[in-house]
């Protein structure tokens, strides 16, 4: 009899134990690693009394995948596109403008983004492009700038690259180099890109890792890498001998926006956090940890004024107002077969 | 009697929950179509048929089988004789020389593959080479320590009759230590093997990314495409191979106990 009511209790503690986490004051939030000062975190903790479980995923792909187990998540950060596509699926609740006050402290430019005008459904968190980034000593500034993307099929480069393993981005590479857009929807264009690839592949063996690419190019690993602007710009800031370039074919812009999915547990400390975030002082703390370029205005032009903590950091403000440059949409195609196709280079 | 059965009902639920049912839900995933809800399953044979004709995924199984081969068998190469050593050695050595083994698993396999990832950085192998340097170090310890305790079992006065009978070290090695340790060598290729066929942390870290075995690609459907169905179909046909790989070691294990 004792025995059996042990067991019933440990069952019990074992039954608890998740409940327990969900307790009224916690705020669970999902964003890319390396993507935040902590210390904001901690802030918001101590100011709004609550706890912060702060969970990490490392492409939009994969954070997608999450919340179709229906795991809850009260703030998420993650791409343009993939926004675009929750919000077609009727998958984020909108803002509460009531709370979220600090929307006018955005620059122009990252108000109103193609998939949602009114900022009804996200708010901007940060924003990049991805870039080459590369040893001067190693490899001529003139060659990069002259090839662009199609330097990666230069043999001289074999074992020499980092490529961030994201589908979406290493395609748009291969879309950019031969001359079409990021977001097609033209399987010949897909499979063009994909054997563009495996040349590529087959040519250079480049590592496909995701953040240790950013300490490896920072000590001399490799001598050129695919990466987010953001990330180049930490690099060059340890390592004086990278420079930066966005080739002249075009790349993308990527906006990273706050959302509150539908299933949130906690839309009202979500609201507030993504309110606490877009404020001045905690947008500042977070880009200069991270080196990704700020959505607000004030703290975007305080950094890279003249004495400014990014003052000509090559990477960190990316090129604006290029005609090649695009930002993602979604494109069933590309969702569907890139993350199978890049696999398949990486086999080869 | 009966009540120690009673004790053992929180396991059974345990087992139920965490490794039957997921069980059930990978073959059922496998052999349904995607986009299926609660009420109605669309049953299909083409997640195996789309594996087995795609000559990439071939390679993938045979490239993991392989290196979980390789790791097995140079596993056993070097993890017999320093069995053997330390079986030998006094009983306080014995002892000492277990912890140093297992010391090494107290480490977090993560972060022992990460410094190795560091240290392999300075040489110039090929992906294999480093994934399979990996692997044997950090299954080498579980081949080891299963060797070394069927030859601690062994009864010394066996070894005192070979010699009595005339045997010489070598045959006496043969004829007495080697089968008596068999069991202990089986159940030192099992641990090893096993996960090094479905390993996806070491080859991602040490291959360098360009270095794809099966339980990588399983990864890529379900946190990626999010294709699960195909994924577990793949997790299905990994679990058949293991399974056979078992029960021919049990085959093995038995007849090498009659003769």
């Amino acid at each position: 009899m004792l025995k059996k009511l042990i067991a019933v209790l440990l069952l019990a503690c074992l039954a608890l134990l998740p409940v327990c986490s969900f307790a009224d004051g916690t705020l669970n939030v999902f964003n890319y690693g390396e993507y935040i000062d902590e210390q904001v975190l901690y802030n918001f903790e101590k100011e709004f009394g609550v706890k912060v479980n702060y969970s990490l995923n490392s492409n939009p792909e994969e954070m997608y995948t999450k919340l179709q187990t229906g795991v809850s998540f009260d703030v998420v950060v993650t791409s343009d596109y993939m926004i675009d596509r929750l919000i077609k699926e009727e998958r984020i609740l909108p803002l509460d403008k009531s709370i979220v006050t600090n929307l006018d402290q955005l620059s122009d430019s990252m108000k109103g983004l193609y998939f949602d005008p009114d900022n009804t459904y996200s708010a901007p968190y940060l924003w990049q492009n991805v870039v080459l980034c590369y040893d001067t000593t190693k490899i001529n500034p003139e060659d990069v700038e002259e090839k662009g993307w199609d330097i990666l099929l230069d043999p001289a480069l074999d074992g020499h690259m980092f490529i961030y393993e994201s589908p979406r981005d290493v395609f748009m590479m291969a879309f950019k180099a031969l001359g079409y857009s990021a977001n097609t929807d033209n399987p010949d264009e897909l499979q063009a890109a994909y054997e563009w690839l495996v040349k590529m592949k087959q040519t250079i063996h480049p590592s496909f890792v995701t953040d240790e690419m950013i300490d490896g190019m920072a000590q001399g690993e490799k001598w050129i890498a695919m990466m987010y602007s953001g990330d180049a710009a930490y690099a060059s800031m340890e390592n004086e001998k990278l420079a930066v370039w966005a080739p002249e074919q075009g790349t993308n812009i990527a906006i990273d926006c706050m959302f509150i999915p539908s299933n949130a547990a906690n839309p009202e400390l979500a609201n507030q956090f993504i309110n606490y975030v877009l404020d001045y002082e905690n947008a500042m703390m977070i880009t200069v940890e991270t080196c990704y370029t700020s959505p607000n205005a004030k703290v975007l032009e305080e950094v890279t004024a003249p004495g400014g903590e990014f003052d000509g950091v090559e990477g960190y403000l990316p090129r604006m107002g290029y005609e090649k440059d695009e930002i993602y949409q979604y494109v069933k195609l590309l969702q569907e077969e890139t993350p199978e196709l890049l696999i398949k280079v990486k086999m080869q | 009697m009966k009540s120690f059965f009673r004790m053992s009902y929180p396991y059974i639920l345990w087992i139920g929950i965490f490794i039957v049912a997921p069980m059930f839900m990978i073959l059922l995933y496998a052999i349904t179509r995607t986009g299926n809800n609660t009420l109605t399953f669309q049953f299909t044979l083409d997640n195996f048929s789309r594996f087995f004709s795609d000559p990439d995924f071939i390679k993938v199984l045979l490239t993991s089988l392989r290196i979980a081969l390789f790791t097995t068998v140079f596993c056993l190469l070097i993890g017999y004789p320093a069995a053997l050593f330390i079986a030998n050695l006094s009983d306080r050595a014995q002892t000492l020389m277990t912890l140093l083994m297992t010391l090494p698993m107290w480490i977090n396999m993560l972060l022992k593959t990460y410094a190795w990832r560091g240290i392999l950085l300075n040489f110039d192998f090929s992906s294999e080479l480093k994934v399979f340097i990996g692997m044997v170090y950090d299954f080498l310890p579980f081949m080891i320590i299963q060797i070394h305790t069927s030859i601690a079992k062994l009864d010394p006065n066996l070894l005192v009759a070979a010699h009595d009978l005339g045997a010489n070290n070598v045959k006496s090695f043969l004829k007495v230590t080697l089968p008596l340790s068999v069991p202990g060598i089986i159940s030192g290729i099992t641990l090893v093997f096993l996960p090094a066929v479905s390993s996806f942390v070491i080859p991602k870290m040490l291959g360098g990314g360009n270095y794809v075995l099966i339980g990588n690609l399983i990864e890529i459907y379900f946190q990626q495409t999010g294709d699960w169905n195909f994924g577990s179909a793949i997790s299905l046909i990994m679990a058949l191979i293991i399974i056979t790989a078992m029960w021919a070691t049990k085959k093995l294990d038995r007849s090498a106990q009659e003769d």
